[in-house]
């Protein structure tokens, strides 16, 4: 098998902060072949981002990082100690939720990315602006010679975030991270989107993270899928086993929770009780037992080390759903009326938060 | 200017709330206006959920502003309890404001952030104390109970509250106005997924425990069928289709809603994935299109639809569209 594109090995990242230090990334270990696309799902703190950020470099000063990013036999920590920022705009780039994080209002939309294109590439004027509007046409921006013209708020969210695409692909990286790119948009404009992005990656064989809070997006784009829970990866699979045989309490409550289109009106949801943990102090266990119908003793006693290696389906359950193990301890906890973890199971279809 | 007809309309007498005609503009600059809402009909029965679906800038908040008069309405009328809504003034209008709550997307920052949960819930309480009797301590408890808030948190900030636990906060202090149709303008949007199915949920029990006819909006085409009886798509101030929430999403009719349900990232059995691809932007809402506000983007338009603007027309059982060339589908009975 070929070397991966991108491997990260162990990765923590913990921010002093006056109330404490956040643990932010745990433990995180992934691998990103040439041309794949990983999805990394998780609810709002769950570190997605930060871990992006990592990789791009964009950290705080303040942020402690641990562990191993390698980039084609790179070291993109060592990269980033020795400044080298071409790394970040020609190899490696990101699209961010928000295209205004990436715009700069005052600046017309071509001459950005022109821009991109004389520092990263030392393109001439004339050649930045015509390769510009080539991009622009790329992304499927009607009248691209027009637009280039046109300032950022002179355009629709959906142009705009197709402008950042467009920049962000200008130097034809090896890896775009994509951090909540549609989340911002309409149904409509996210199908387009995803369908541009996707297209993109397979004409140049790009590789791409694609985080995002939604499980159907991830199902739908990704071949592999990360789960992260309060910083760490808690399962990992090829997208078909994570979304139709999940292992992860957390992963399968969540697939639950959801409405679904295909239910009729009127479908009682199956909520998962709880919010998730402080990142600051958490105490040694694993962080989803107060929530988990599964938990057991253990589960307060010991953090769940993932199992398996990297590439495949792995998880970090002392318990695994939908497994003979779990549906024991699940059973054995429906008796009882309780969790381990002191979650009412009666109560738990109410989901108090 | 043109309605888009009166068909969906319900001739029933459980009807609690009857919206016709309903158009509001804004002006902006010298002589522009914006045509928000532009002749919208809909009812809504005692005790039914109904569902406003649309994308951003449809014009699906500024429905239910109008409702409980925080917009301007400057056609139709709002029919509730026998009373016009749209031409109540003074101590009349006051007096129907309890009837209609409303919850909002963002519930951490409508909730006011100095005062203690237990005043915000008791709020208009205090406010309309002289029309609806006393309240209570006791009342304020039950309803932080009812809602999922241990009412010992009574003296805490909203800020002090998660996302999920302030909209139950927004939720009790609608219900402390003994409400009877409450509007829920994406109020699941800010939450995570996890905390979604909790709020939806509740909203369920609440209309039940309290009696509550319901109007929810969203652009969340899985949450608003999950909720409701009967939806309404939105488009560019219009009405595109309205029906029965199961017959709509089985059955879609109008080559809007299908481009919605084909759009999202887990496509609805019932169209083509491809026709989710709908070409160019939004038009402005300032200059809408003349005929079928939807013709600039619609592979069936065709001359009819530049001209004329498509009408509500029944298409069988409770299910209305308003479309030149509403898409054929196959009813397996
Ligand atoms: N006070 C106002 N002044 C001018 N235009 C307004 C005003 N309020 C709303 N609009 C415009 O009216 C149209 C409908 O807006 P509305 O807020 O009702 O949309 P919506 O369907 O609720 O969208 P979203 O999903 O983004 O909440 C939009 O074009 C909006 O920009
Ligand atoms: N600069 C920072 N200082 C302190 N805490 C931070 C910083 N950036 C992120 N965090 C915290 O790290 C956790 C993970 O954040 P993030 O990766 O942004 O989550 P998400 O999964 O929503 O993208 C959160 O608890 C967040 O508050
Ligand atoms: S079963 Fe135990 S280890 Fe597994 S998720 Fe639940 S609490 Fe954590
Ligand atoms: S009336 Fe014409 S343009 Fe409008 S939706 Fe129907 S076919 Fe399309
Ligand atoms: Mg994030
Ligand atoms: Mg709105």
């Amino acid at each position: 098998m070929a070397e991966p594109l991108l491997t990260v090995r162990d990765l923590s990242v913990r921010f002093p902060t006056t109330r404490g230090v956040v643990q932010a990334v745990n433990g995180v270990e992934f691998d990103l072949e040439e041309g794949q696309t990983i999805g990394i799902v998780g609810e709002s703190g769950s570190g997605k981002s930060v871990t992006a950020k990592t990789l791009m470099n964009l950290l705080p000063r303040t942020a402690e990082i641990d562990g191993e990013v390698m980039f084609d036999g790179r070291d993109v920590r060592e990269l980033a100690a020795k400044g080298e920022d071409h790394f970040w705009g020609v190899q490696m780039t990101m699209v961010f939720q928000d295209p205004m994080t990436s715009l700069n209002p005052v600046k017309r939309c071509g001459e950005q990315i022109a821009e991109t294109l004389r520092y990263h590439m030392g393109h001439d004027k004339k050649k930045a602006i015509s390769e510009s509007i080539d991009l622009l046409e790329r992304v499927g921006i009607p009248e691209p010679a027009k637009r280039v013209a046109q300032y950022p708020h002179e355009l629709s969210g959906g142009l705009r975030q197709r402008v950042v695409i467009a920049m962000a692909l200008a130097c034809q990286p090896r890896l775009l991270i994509a951090d909540e790119p549609t989340t911002a948009v309409d149904v409509t404009v996210q199908k387009l989107l995803l369908d541009l992005l996707d297209d993109l990656r397979k004409e140049r064989r790009m590789s791409m993270i694609l985080i995002t809070h939604d499980l159907g997006v991830a199902r739908g784009r990704c071949d592999e899928v990360a789960v992260m829970y309060a910083g760490r990866i808690v399962e990992r699979a090829d997208s078909h086993s994570l979304f139709s045989d999940s292992r992860h309490p957390y992963t399968d409550a969540l697939l639950r929770s959801i409405p679904r289109i295909d239910q009729p009106s009127h479908t009682r949801l199956d909520p998962i009780p709880g919010r998730p943990p402080e990142l600051i102090n958490p105490p040694v266990q694993c962080a989803y037992a107060p929530r988990c119908r599964f938990a057991q003793r253990s589960c307060l006693e010991e953090i769940p080390e993932v199992s398996g290696v990297v590439g495949m389906h792995s998880f970090a359950c002392h318990y695994p759903a939908n497994t003979e193990r779990g549906e024991a301890a699940l059973q054995a906890n429906l008796d009882r009326g309780e969790t381990a973890g002191g979650l009412h199971l009666h109560a738990a279809a109410e989901g108090a938060s | 200017m043109a309605g888009s007809g009166l068909a969906p309309l319900r001739d029933r007498p459980d009807v609690l709330l009857r919206v016709e005609g309903l158009v509001v503009e804004f002006p902006v600059g010298r002589r522009d206006v914006v045509h928000a809402v532009s002749g919208i009909s809909f009812d809504v029965a005692e005790g039914e959920t109904l569902g406003i679906v649309g994308e951003s800038g449809c014009g699906k908040s500024t429905v239910a502003r109008a409702i409980i008069r925080l917009n301007d309405i400057r056609e139709g009328s709002v029919m509730f309890e026998g009373k016009n809504l749209a031409v109540l003034k003074g101590e009349e209008l006051r007096k129907s404001r309890p009837d209609l709550q409303m919850i909002f997307q963002d519930p951490i920052s409508s909730l006011n952030p100095r005062r203690k949960v237990r005043d915000v819930i008791s709020e208009g309480l205090k406010v309309w104390g002289s029309q609806m009797g006393a309240w209570s301590e006791g009342r304020i408890d039950e309803l932080m109970h009812a809602v999922g808030v241990d009412p010992k948190f009574g003296d805490r900030r909203p800020h002090q509250f998660s996302g999920g636990q302030c909209q139950r906060i927004g939720i009790a202090r609608a219900l402390a106005m003994d409400p009877k149709v409450l509007i829920c303008d994406e109020p699941v949007s800010a939450l995570d997924v996890s905390v979604q199915a909790q709020v939806l949920n509740l909203l369920e029990d609440m209309k039940v425990r309290y009696g509550l006819t319901l109007l929810f909006i969203s652009h969340d085409l899985a949450v608003v069928k999950n909720v409701s009886d009967r939806i309404i798509v939105m488009y560019l101030g219009k009405a595109c289709e309205i029906g029965a929430a199961d017959e709509l999403y089985e059955h879609p009719r109008h080559p809007y809603t299908r481009a919605l349900l084909a759009s999202i990232p887990e496509p609805a059995p019932t169209v083509e994935v491809s026709e989710g691809d709908i070409e160019g932007e939004l038009p402005s809402p300032i200059n809408p299109p003349k005929g079928c506000r939807f013709n600039t983007r619609c592979p069936h338009a065709d001359e009819i639809c530049y001209e004329d603007e498509p009408q509500m027309e029944a298409v069988g059982g409770d299910h209305f569209v308003a479309c030149h060339h509403p898409v054929a589908v196959s009813i397996d009975v």
